[in-house]
């Protein structure tokens, strides 16, 4: 165990802990431990060691303290050095520990032949898909994920995009936050938000659009009610389109339509303008105006005069907001209120709502527009800020630039001296990156999905990381139709079984969270870094060595990607001596710290979007470190928690309070952008009565894969549902409990009813959560999405409720 | 001929009655907890005789004469309340059949020594101040105990404590697959001697309050302090730096050894 970190704790010796496994057994019912644990199996603490780790779940970035003894995780403990969760947990969180330990873990490669699975070694998992790859390398395609680390997802865009001159690499993170990013880039010419979580201890008012961070980001959400303990005073103002937890605990309740988002933040801005109570100096100063072009639009956009701003905005009366979007007239006069006044903090926050919707982008925009107009802005406690839902979507998916149009440190395909810049740092020869981007998701599994004859020409996909036999919207169409196409050949690595190894042909064993080396980006822009502290199970390997062996495959075939420009492989690490490590085999794997010698490497792209990192030792020193992480006369490296803030940011020229210094106008300056609103793409009809919205519960994580194989999880939520109002039951004679049949245009699933659930949707709509693989609500989810960020709309579409008994 | 009209339009007439009675019956989804019984359903007393916490029916006509108050149940079990206010001075004695029963019980609501306990019981209302009405002193009645906090009031309590499945689909299988073992609860802290006062053998992050598990009215029999009325437990009973998450504690940091010259 020679990664262990070098300060490692050896803790509890001196906690007499024998023989304390007898106090588990007895008569009573152990929902927890297993009631049938023999007394000798326990772990006795003897031994125990600590080290940090960020959780495996969301985008929060929580730090754990992970107990092991003997080899297996025994323990979880909040880290209390972490400065974003102080040493507390959600009840994922303090459970994660469990999820290295299903039965039912893949151990082995499995190869489906004659339509069975068959056990294979590793050697011969490689060798097909290196064949696959070598007969037809720019029909492969890589689908990623924001849970892939740091170096996971720079080995697979470096493989690619590098070596394959394939762009076909797009990650699970387009579903998820593809249209925050565009928003960030529309709006300040660069990604990522410039608060971070201080904005939440500091902020007066907390608005939450369409966001529900009382179950999806708890940490973050009692971070803000716990001042309320405190004796401070913090408004939380809910907009949203059901009653959640999060509504529990707000003082206002604005319930919207669906897509009533954009109308409310061009009501706002529209009644600063009115009113003449915006803040005027720092728009004079900081902002410019910006509206789509009419022929091709961009994020880019055009400039327009500040008058025609006013002009365009001038019909979003509250009057028409309220039309659109359901929310009183006189709310939204009380919102553009809020925001009139500068003395009070306010901080927006948002995920999923604005991010999962065919005008993502422009909501995105329109709310950065709101902050930026107010000047709530750059001050802590006012923030525009957008959380991420997976662990290292910022990390891995946005910073490394693991999306078919990007390259890594902020950096385009379609630019040709990012692509010089990139084969620089490669040491590749000239012209090895494609300039045009690759297939998006929803087109990369469309052209993976229909027969090669028909034009499909996607041919062999490998999918790491992720599950998108679950979570891809419209799936009778983009993954259930792959069955069948005989030519086409999915391969999955994963932990456990799921919905997408149901359809792959070949599975490979992955190695989990703390099994592996890792380094995760969470929302606030800081960098975690954790040392693997336990073995994976049976033959179950990380995911960034099967890239690299893939590759090494590859170059042993003669693939002249492979190699750089001196002939060397192009994951090459050398020991001190200068001799080539062969970390392509498994057992050599570990001789070195690979993910250090590639994020050593990554590092270098980091300067040009002033997105700088510190080198790897620093991170194993820190809970993670905010870039800009810049280093300091002293040699020390200090991390930015304020980006474009004169007081805190070191990029911010002399003299200037604010800079955008990535602007897309050149000139320092943030767009605040016009947006018209456009109706959503589907509505609730005649056939199809309800409002279909999807989404997440507190105890369950995503697609469930790790979550729904912890007791004290699934005991709490075990299966999924489907949240009516009591009016719509009683309508339609529906009870408590019983299951129905939800069908839309695209498919159906059998869901239990529970009337007035955890949220409580108003008459009209429907809440499904996407956890559960036996329930899956993707079959009926829409596969529109937004014209830039190709983000798709999982929270609303148009559907029916059948009683089974009508549905037969 | 007549007859059989007379039969069969009584037929038709009964069927459409019973029809429409059925129809009236249906209709009405139940909302959460409008699915329950009401108390009693048909006069059957041996049921009232056998379970004090139910309330036996009575006619409109006798609501006059009935008395309206606690159930048997509650006034069974506030006879057997402590009589007195809790006695800081009582001779205590913990027992170790006692403790181990209390140990297993504990155990039963965690996936590991530090885990937050699952809710054991029913939610029907997950705002913090249902969860603090009974947890925010403790209470026990009828047999029931509600633990008291051992941290601070933290807010959204289900952040951290699971509850049980939501009432609808609580008939569903939730068992999971997994030979995740956790770390149980340490049994005992160390003492220097016999009769030192033993160290604290386990975290004290989020068991700030040392009685809501050792002492006063509310603690877990056979875990009880003997000596409830001090106030300042870590005055005696050593913490561990290492289990709190001190800075680094593998070495304690010493002068060098005194340099003496031998000859």
């Amino acid at each position: 165990m020679k990664t262990l970190n070098t300060d490692r704790r050896q803790l509890m010796k001196t906690a007499a802990m024998a023989a304390a496994g007898s106090l588990v057994t007895g008569g009573v019912s152990l929902p927890v431990v297993n009631a049938d644990q023999a007394v000798g199996e326990l772990p006795a603490g003897e031994g125990l060691s600590w080290n940090k780790a960020p959780c495996r779940f969301c985008g929060t970035g929580c730090h754990v303290q992970v107990g092991v003894e003997n080899g297996r995780v025994v323990a979880i403990a909040g880290d209390k050095a972490a400065d974003v969760n102080k040493g507390l947990l959600c009840v994922k969180g303090y459970h994660v520990g469990g999820i290295l330990y299903g039965n039912d873990r893949l151990t082995k490669p499995l190869l489906r032949k004659d339509g069975k699975l068959v056990e294979i070694e590793w050697d011969e998992a490689l060798d097909v898909i290196a064949q696959r790859i070598m007969k037809s390398p720019e029909t492969f395609a890589f689908y990623g994920s924001g849970q892939w680390t740091i170096p996971e997802g720079y080995a697979a865009q470096k493989f690619m995009k590098g070596g394959l001159s394939n762009n076909h690499i797009d990650p699970n993170a387009r579903l998820c936050m593809a249209s925050a990013v565009t928003g960030f880039i529309a709006t300040y010419g660069v990604d990522e938000p410039a608060g971070c979580y201080q904005d939440l201890d500091e902020c007066d008012v907390l608005i939450t659009w369409g966001n529900n961070p009382a179950e999806m980001h708890p940490v973050l959400f009692s971070r803000v009610t716990d001042r309320r303990s405190r004796g401070e005073k913090v408004t939380i103002i809910d907009i949203g389109t059901r009653r959640t937890r999060t509504t529990d605990a707000a003082d206002d309740y604005l319930e919207m339509k669906p897509h009533g988002d954009v109308a409310i933040a061009l009501g706002i801005m529209h009644l600063l303008i009115e009113n003449d109570n915006y803040d005027k100096s720092f728009v004079e100063k900081h902002c410019n105006f910006r509206a789509l072009e009419a022929a091709t639009p961009t994020l880019k956009g055009e400039a327009i005069t500040e008058d025609e701003y006013r002009k365009r905005i001038a019909k979003y009366t509250p009057e028409l907001v309220e039309e659109l979007s359901g929310v009183p007239a006189e709310k939204i006069r009380m919102l553009a209120g809020l925001f009139a006044n500068r003395d009070r903090r306010i901080t927006s926050l948002w995920c999923m709502g604005m991010n999962q919707h065919t005008m993502g982008t422009a909501v995105n925009s329109l709310v950065h527009g709101v902050h930026l107009m107010s000047g709530h802005f750059g001050r802590p406690g006012d923030a525009p800020t957008s959380l991420t839902g997976q662990p290292s979507a910022c990390g891995t998916v946005r910073e490394v630039g693991t999306l078919a149009h990007a390259l890594p440190g902020g950096r385009l395909v379609a630019k040709e001296d990012h692509r010089q810049q990139c084969e620089e740092f490669w040491n590749l020869r000239a012209g090895s990156i494609q300039g045009v981007p690759g297939y998006h998701t929803v087109k990369m599994f469309e052209q993976f999905t229909k027969p090669t004859s028909e034009g499909g020409d996607i041919t062999t996909m490998f999918v790491q990381v992720t599950n998108p036999g679950q979570t891809l919207p419209n799936l009778n169409k983009l993954f259930n139709s792959k069955q069948g196409l005989e030519d086409k050949f999915l391969i999955v690595s994963d932990v456990y079984p799921t919905a997408s190894t149901e359809l792959a042909d070949l599975i490979l064993p992955a190695a989990m969270w703390v099994e592996k080396n890792g380094v995760y980006g969470n929302s606030e822009r800081r960098t975690q870094q954790w040392f693997k502290m336990v073995d994976p199970p049976g033959d179950a390997r990380d995911d960034t060595w099967m890239t690299i062996a893939i590759a090494r495959k590859l170059f042993d075939l003669g693939h002249e990607g492979m190699k750089d420009n001196d002939g060397e492989f192009i994951f090459s690490v050398k020991d001190e001596t200068g001799k080539e490590i062969p970390i392509w085999e498994f057992e050599h794997y570990y001789d070195t710290n690979v993910d250090k010698h590639l994020f050593e490497e990554y590092r270098q792209f980091t300067t040009m979007k002033h997105k700088n990192l510190a080198p790897y030792d620093e991170y194993v020193k820190a809970r993670g470190l905010r870039w800009p992480v810049v280093e300091q006369d002293d040699g020390s490296w200090r991390e930015t928690r304020f980006r474009f803030s004169a007081f805190d940011d070191p990029f911010v020229s002399e003299g200037q309070e604010f800079e955008f210094y990535h602007s897309t106008s050149q000139d320092g300056r943030a767009q605040i952008w016009f947006h018209d609103y456009t109706p959503p793409p589907e509505q609730p009809d005649q056939e199809y009565p309800f409002w279909l919205c999807t989404g997440r519960v507190l105890e369950h994580w995503h697609t469930g894969t790790m979550t729904r194989r912890l007791s004290p999880l699934n005991r709490a939520m075990p299966t999924a549902y489907i949240e009516m109002n009591p009016q719509d039951a009683k309508a339609a004679n529906i009870r408590q409990g019983e299951t129905v049949v939800i069908e839309t245009r695209r498919g159906k699933t059998e869901l239990p009813v529970w009337i007035d659930g955890r949220g409580r949707p108003p008459a009209g709509s429907v809440f499904v959560p996407f956890f559960d693989e036996t329930k899956l609500i993707n079959d009926c989810t829409l596969d529109e999405h937004d014209p830039f960020s190709k983000q798709p709309d999982y929270k609303k579409c148009a559907a029916r409720i059948v009683k089974k008994t009508a549905a037969g | 001929m007549k007859r059989l009209t007379t039969i069969f339009l009584s037929v038709v007439i009964a069927v459409a009655v019973v029809g429409y009675l059925a129809g009236m019956l249906d209709g009405i989804p139940n909302a959460e907890g409008m699915d329950q019984h009401a108390l009693v359903t048909s006069l059957d007393t041996k049921a009232i005789e056998a379970d004090p916490k139910l309330i036996p029916a009575v006619t409109y006509a006798e609501i006059a004469q009935t008395a309206m108050g606690p159930t048997a149940a509650w006034s069974n079990e506030a006879k057997a309340l402590p009589s007195a206010e809790y006695d800081l001075y009582t001779k205590i004695e913990p027992s170790e059949a006692d403790k181990a029963a209390s140990s297993a019980l504990r155990a039963s609501r965690r996936a590991y020594n530090g885990a937050p306990p699952i809710i054991p019981h029913a939610v029907e209302n997950t705002t913090d101040a249902a969860c603090y009405a009974c947890h925010g002193q403790g209470a026990k009645i009828a047999g029931l105990r509600a633990s008291v906090m051992s941290h601070q009031f933290l807010a959204n309590c289900t952040q951290c404590h699971a509850p049980p499945a939501p009432k609808p689909f609580q008939n569903i299988d939730s068992k999971v697959d997994s030979s995740f073992v956790g770390l149980p609860a340490p049994r005992q802290g160390e003492r220097a001697s016999k009769g030192a006062p033993p160290t604290i053998p386990h975290s004290r992050w989020m068991r700030e309050n040392c009685n809501a598990c050792h002492g006063g009215p509310h603690g877990w029999a056979g875990m009880e302090s003997t000596h409830p009325w001090r106030t300042n437990c870590t005055q005696c009973h050593a913490p561990s730096a290492a289990l709190d998450q001190m800075p680094d504690s593998d070495a304690v940091p010493m002068l060098p050894p005194l340099d003496v010259v031998t000859n």
